[in-house]
This record gives structure tokens, sequence and C-alpha cells, in this order.
């Protein structure tokens, strides 16, 4: 009896090294992937993708269905934040989280992340650092129509 | 509370069941002649270690939602070794008192006495203690956190800990008897 209950408990022991995080969220996971600067990804850094069709892109505009209106990335869905977490989303689909200057977007990330989607970032400094780069840097400005873009873009 | 109540009584029938309702059992951990009150202890470490770990893993039990003591540095260290000269002195400790006190035991029911006059004093004098009680703060510790290291780490490292303290244990126990 007593050395099958050292064998349960050494299995047990064994494969907690392959289980990974007993907490539903890993905090320390994500606040590693923050330090390394994993989470987000830049205005140039979209913008390479959007140019480049990366396969299973999604941008996912937070805003307000308004604010998605006056102006929105290419190729963005509008979706509510809180709706975000009951939007389906395919393992190999890269998520790309937008709002306006990235905080909501950020939360989001998190949420995400929570639900077990691995490849989510936000977009840094959001629509506001968007159109900031886009202004900055003519050549990509002008591939994106180098104006605000209205409806339907 | 009917669960507290439910768990309580186990706990308290698991501890009789075991022999610590008895001081001089207990006394045999001090001597080195009895490791019963140190495998009992550490199966119930290890049991709770890996159920609470197992079920958060299953998406059973929310392990984050599971209250973390907090960690007062010196006090703690004060009454730990407060406590220790406690349980030498009468053979057992607040546990294992009321086992002993329910099954007709009169060391176990002058223990509890001691131990309630002493939370009744400590009561009374906690003012001039306040100060000390809250000193040394370390907020909620836990060996993951402390040791940067996983915690399937710390789950095996323990559960090898104590399976190798076990067998020691039962070695030294043959060659004391």
């Amino acid at each position: 009896m007593r050395r099958a209950l050292a064998a349960i408990a050494a299995t047990g022991g064994v494969l907690a090294l392959l289980a990974g995080s007993p907490y539903p969220l890993d905090v320390q996971r994500l606040a590693k992937a923050v330090a390394r600067e994993d989470d987000h990804v830049t205005a140039v850094e979209l913008a390479a993708w959007i140019r480049g069709r990366k396969p299973g892109l999604r941008i996912i505009d937070l805003r307000t269905p308004a604010e998605f209106k006056d102006y929105h990335l290419p190729r963005a869905e509008n979706v509510a934040i809180d709706a975000l977490t009951s939007t389906p989303f395919r393992s190999d689909e890269t998520i790309v989280l937008v709002s306006g200057a990235g905080g909501h977007a950020a939360q989001g990330w998190v949420f995400l992340q929570a639900l077990g989607h691995r490849n989510v970032f936000f977009l840094r400094g959001g629509q506001d650092e968007w159109l900031e780069a886009m202004k900055q840097q003519p050549e990509i400005g002008r591939y994106f129509g180098g104006v605000r873009r209205r409806d339907g873009c | 509370m009917i669960t507290a109540i439910a768990i309580g009584i186990a706990f308290g029938w698991f501890l009789e069941r075991a022999g610590l309702g008895n001081a001089r059992k207990l006394a045999g951990q001090f001597y080195l002649t009895d490791l019963t009150v140190f495998k009992v202890m550490f199966s119930a470490i290890v049991t709770a270690m890996l159920g609470a770990f197992w079920l958060s893993r299953l998406g059973v039990l929310d392990l984050a939602a599971v209250y973390v003591p907090e960690t007062y540095l010196l006090p703690q260290l004060a009454g730990g070794l407060l406590f220790g000269a406690g349980f030498v002195v009468a053979g057992l400790c607040p546990g294992t008192s009321c086992v002993a006190a329910a099954t007709g035991r009169g060391d176990g029911a002058l223990v509890m006495l001691g131990m309630f006059a002493g939370v009744l004093v400590t009561g009374l004098a906690f003012a001039p203690l306040a100060a000390f009680y809250e000193s040394s703060a370390q907020g909620s510790l836990t060996f993951p956190q402390l040791l940067r290291v996983p915690y399937g780490v710390v789950v095996f490292g323990v559960v090898a800990i104590a399976l190798s303290m076990f067998a020691a244990a039962e070695r030294w126990e043959r060659r004391a008897q």
C-alpha cells in the first residue's frame, strides 16, 4: 500500500514538471512576454504585415462603430471589447488588436491570452501612432493612400 | 461552515488514527525515536500540494483564489520559536491537543486551556505588540516566486524530498528500535 501511494506521488510529481502552470493565466509568462516586447507590434511592423499579405492576419479594431466608420486600418474588423472574448479565432491566425491609444488593445491582449490564444499582439500606441507613422514615413503612407482612409477601405 | 466542520472532524479523526493524540508519540519526534509526526505531516503536505496543483491544472480549482497568508518575517520567527518551545514542553501542538482532549486525555485538555489563555492574553496585550506584529512584512510569498522557478519544478522537488525523507525515516526508525 505504501509503495503504491509513493508511486502515485512520484508520478504526480514527475508529470507536474511537464504540466505547465496550474494558474489559468500564467502571469509570469505574460510578464516575460511584455519584458521581451513580444506583446505588441509597431505601426511600421503592422504595415509590413499588411503589405506582405501575412497569412492568417486578423486586425481587430476595438473602438466604437462611429470611430471605426470614420477611419480604420486596411483589413480591420470592428469588434466591441466586451464581445472580444466571444469572437471565434483559429489557432493559426495572427491577431492584432487596435484601439485609439492602445490601452483597450493591451487589455484585450490579456483577455485573449487568458483564453489560450498565443498569437496575439496589440498595435503599440494604437490608431494614433499608426497615423503618426504614416505621416513620418511617406513611402508607407502613400501605400495606404497617403491620407485617412474612410468607409470601406 | 458545514464544509469546514466536516473537514475539521475528518482532520481530527485522521490525527487520532495516526496516533497523534498521544503526547508520548509526539515526544518521540523530538527524541528521534518515532518519526510518525514528520511522516504524517509531510504526507499531508504532499497530498495537499499534489491535489491543489492537479485540480487547478484540470480546471476544477482556481488556485489564484486560494488565500496565501502573508509573511511577517520577525514576528513569525518569534512565534515559531515560541510554538516549538510550547510543543516540546506540552508534547502536543494546537491540533493534536484538541484531538487528545476529545479522546478524554487530561493533558490535552490542559494544553487547550493554556492555548486559549495565551490567545486571550495576546488579545489583551495586543496594542503594545501591534508594531512588532506587523513588522518585516513580505507579502504573500510562495516557493515558485521565491526560487523563481516554475510551479511544477517546486512540486517535483517537494515530492522528491518527501519520498527520500520517508525512506530515510523508515531506515532511521528501524535502527533506533
